[in-house]
């Protein structure tokens, strides 16, 4: 099962030579902005507008709850309900489990809160975020 | 890891991140097939609620596959039933997408679907593997007719954008090639002693004869051009009758273009026990049970329905909702029991007085990305140039797969495709996308794997999970940790509430787990319901 998971590993980066952004290597160099603009705008929406049906994705647009800087690294960090998660596995350095590092968290969350009608002057560092808790374990492996 | 073995998975982590990937989507499914997918259907046949009490009631939350079980067999029982759903029509993520349908996804952008009659694409399940005992006694139980779903067809293809200057390889050249191979290996090794500490002389001989065997190796244990090679592998021509009879044999490719290529990646594709054939597929679309089951139920689903609000006292539930169009305003309906399917992903923004283990459980599960596309095209040029009739490829381009009709072979006319399938990173790219969007990206990759795209193409849709708005996801992603602590929580009735779904089942992402789940909540809701007898 899990030299299948590494599999993923190697699915993922193989991207590196497409225009898509989504390889391992192209992630890597993503600005806050285009790590939104490519991965959080598919479920909140462009301007941060989220959305609302059966349930809703919340409205990143104006947020309250942004004032702190680290619920929204905890929020991207770990998930929250059916939100994936996208920190690095704490105790798996190097995870099969694509996801985001703790510098490229601190720039999106650096972004969503100072767009989007969101002016919030204070940055927030890549180790600020690294002294958050991270995902507990392996998660899942494809998503 | 749980092997134990770091520094070998390490080292075989940079290998396979040096060869880069191929068969990515292959990958993707045995990957997710290992995830606790692999266990059998606990499905045992047709439930017995027998005993149902006089009056009693059950409210269902859902008229998707889950949902509509439940309602099916309590309403045979007895039981007053009523269910609500978000959409205007059952099924929920058991679903097809017509001509003339349209769908309008979170964040407004409509598709208006503009296939051919009789041409579909599934957004949802595809495939029902044999063993999954629930789904196949409802199809037969629904009189749905099935078709077999080709999960591995030896002539489509296994492509990788950096091996074999892009060109896709059929999936029996990269099987025959790798396995005789690998046979030779094996047999050299056998015949120098390297296995003598292991394997007995006799087992020796027996384990060289079917390397042959395996392999189609010749009489000195090669794996070299020959009549029983090009029976595997396929010929440079084909053998026929008459003066151009003679075949002309092929040649296997190098041991090291095989490993170089990483497509063997995409080998094992029908080998994990939830791919392997017999599958079928639902003449018409998967979409056909849920309308089926719907119609079964006729006025005892209530559609436009979102609920907003569930709450039980120590008599019932009553449970809120609005209508989904957002023309009228609140209503309630109570019953004395209630089954909710809701998705995780909607239910954990739901208010609902249930206990705080239940409560932690539904919010301990995300959702997983996927997006499909279905391309229409000119004509069936996958058939007709390429002799690929059903199946998958796999690539290691975005979008992961290529799926070719299981049906209609043959036939004149427009053909549709299911032009990508795909998993994370990548699913969440084409789904901050617009539908427009990605068709189009779409296009642009497959047209790498069948050239024929560009002047073949027709129209698309293209569905992403994160987007559905009555399910904001694909399926629920557990992992072996949230399982330990949340899964029982989950599926435990509190009070008066049992969940069903995917999502409380270890066959996630299976529309068997949805059965299943369903059929072992009402089970036991009837047991309680029994239990307090007829009301007064």
């Amino acid at each position: 099962m899990r030299g299948l998971l590494l599999l993923v590993v190697a699915a993922v980066s193989a991207y590196a030579d497409s225009p898509m952004l989504t390889s391992r290597a192209a992630l890597g160099s993503l600005t806050g902005e285009q790590i939104y603009d490519h991965i959080c705008q598919g479920c909140h929406m462009q301007g941060g507008q989220g959305a609302t049906g059966a349930g809703a994705y919340p409205k990143l647009a104006g947020n309250g709850k942004f004032v702190s800087w680290e619920f929204v690294a905890q929020t991207v960090l770990n998930g929250r309900g059916g939100m994936p998660p996208f920190g690095a596995p704490a105790n798996q350095e190097g995870s099969s489990r694509p996801h985001l590092t703790d510098a490229q968290i601190s720039d999106v969350v650096n972004y969503v809160r100072t767009h989007f009608k969101n002016s919030y002057k204070s940055t927030v560092t890549a180790d600020q975020v690294a002294a958050l808790p991270h995902p507990a374990a392996e998660l899942f492996g494809p998503q | 890891m749980g092997n134990g073995d770091d520094s070998y998975s390490l080292s075989r982590r940079r290998l396979l991140q040096m060869i880069g990937s191929t068969a990515g989507g292959a990958a993707m499914y045995q990957a997710m097939s290992s995830l606790g997918f692999a266990a059998e259907s606990p499905y045992r046949g047709p439930i017995d609620l027998q005993g149902a009490p006089k009056g009693a009631s059950v409210l269902v939350l859902g008229a998707g596959m889950a949902g509509m079980t439940a309602a099916y067999e309590l309403r045979n029982a007895g039981y007053d039933v009523q269910v609500l759903e978000y959409n205007a029509r059952p099924g929920g993520r058991t679903w097809t997408l017509r001509g003339g349908d349209r769908y309008t996804e979170l964040g407004g952008l409509t598709q208006q679907c503009e296939f051919d009659q009789d041409l579909y694409i599934n957004p949802g399940p595809w495939r029902i593997p044999y063993h999954h005992h629930g789904m196949m006694h409802y199809v037969k139980r629904l009189g749905i007719k099935l078709e077999p779903f080709f999960q591995v067809n030896y002539n489509a293809y296994l492509h990788s954008s950096k091996a074999f200057g892009g060109k896709p390889q059929r999936f029996r050249e990269v099987k025959a090639d790798y396995q005789g191979h690998v046979a030779e290996l094996l047999a050299k090794a056998t015949r120098q002693h390297a296995l003598d500490a292991s394997v007995t002389k006799e087992d020796q001989e027996i384990l060289l004869e079917s390397l042959r065997d395996w392999g189609a190796l010749d009489k000195n244990f090669a794996y070299v051009a020959s009549d029983a090679v090009s029976d595997r592998r396929g010929y440079e021509k084909n053998p026929g009758g008459g003066l151009s009879a003679r075949p002309v044999l092929s040649k296997p490719m190098t041991l090291h273009d095989v490993l170089g290529s990483g497509l063997w990646q995409g080998i094992p594709s029908g080998d994990a026990f939830d791919m392997q054939m017999a599958l079928f597929q639902p003449a018409g679309g998967m979409g056909t049970i849920g309308e089926a089951f719907g119609r079964e139920l006729g006025p005892l689903i209530r559609y436009n329905s979102k609920v907003i609000d569930i709450h039980q006292d120590s008599s019932g539930v009553t449970v809120t909702f609005t209508d989904s169009l957002g023309h009228e305003s609140k209503q309630s309906l109570r019953a004395d029991w209630c089954l909710c399917t809701i998705p995780l992903s909607v239910l954990a923004q739901i208010p609902m007085n249930v206990g705080q283990k239940m409560a932690a459980a539904i919010s301990a599960v995300p959702y997983a990305s996927a997006v499909k596309a279905g391309l229409q095209f000119k004509r069936r040029f996958w058939e007709e140039d390429e002799q690929i009739f059903g199946g998958i490829t796999y690539t290691d381009l975005p979008i992961m797969n290529i799926g070719y009709p299981n049906t209609g072979f043959q036939s004149a006319g427009k053909g549709v495709l299911l032009g990508a399938y795909i998993w994370g990173f990548s699913a969440m790219e084409f789904t901050s996308m617009t539908p427009q969007q990605r068709v189009q990206k779409v296009v642009e990759y497959g047209s790498q794997i069948h050239p024929q795209y560009h002047k073949e193409f027709d129209n698309g849709v293209a569905v992403a999970w994160h987007r559905s708005p009555f399910s904001l996801g694909c399926f629920g992603t557990w992992t072996s940790d949230t399982r330990a602590r949340h899964y029982e929580d989950l599926c435990q009735i509190d009070g008066r509430v049992a969940l069903a779904g995917e999502h409380a089942s270890y066959l996630g992402g299976w529309q068997e787990g949805a059965v299943t789940s369903a059929l072992d909540a009402i089970g036991r809701l009837h047991q309680r319901a029994v239990a307090q007898g007829a009301k007064v």
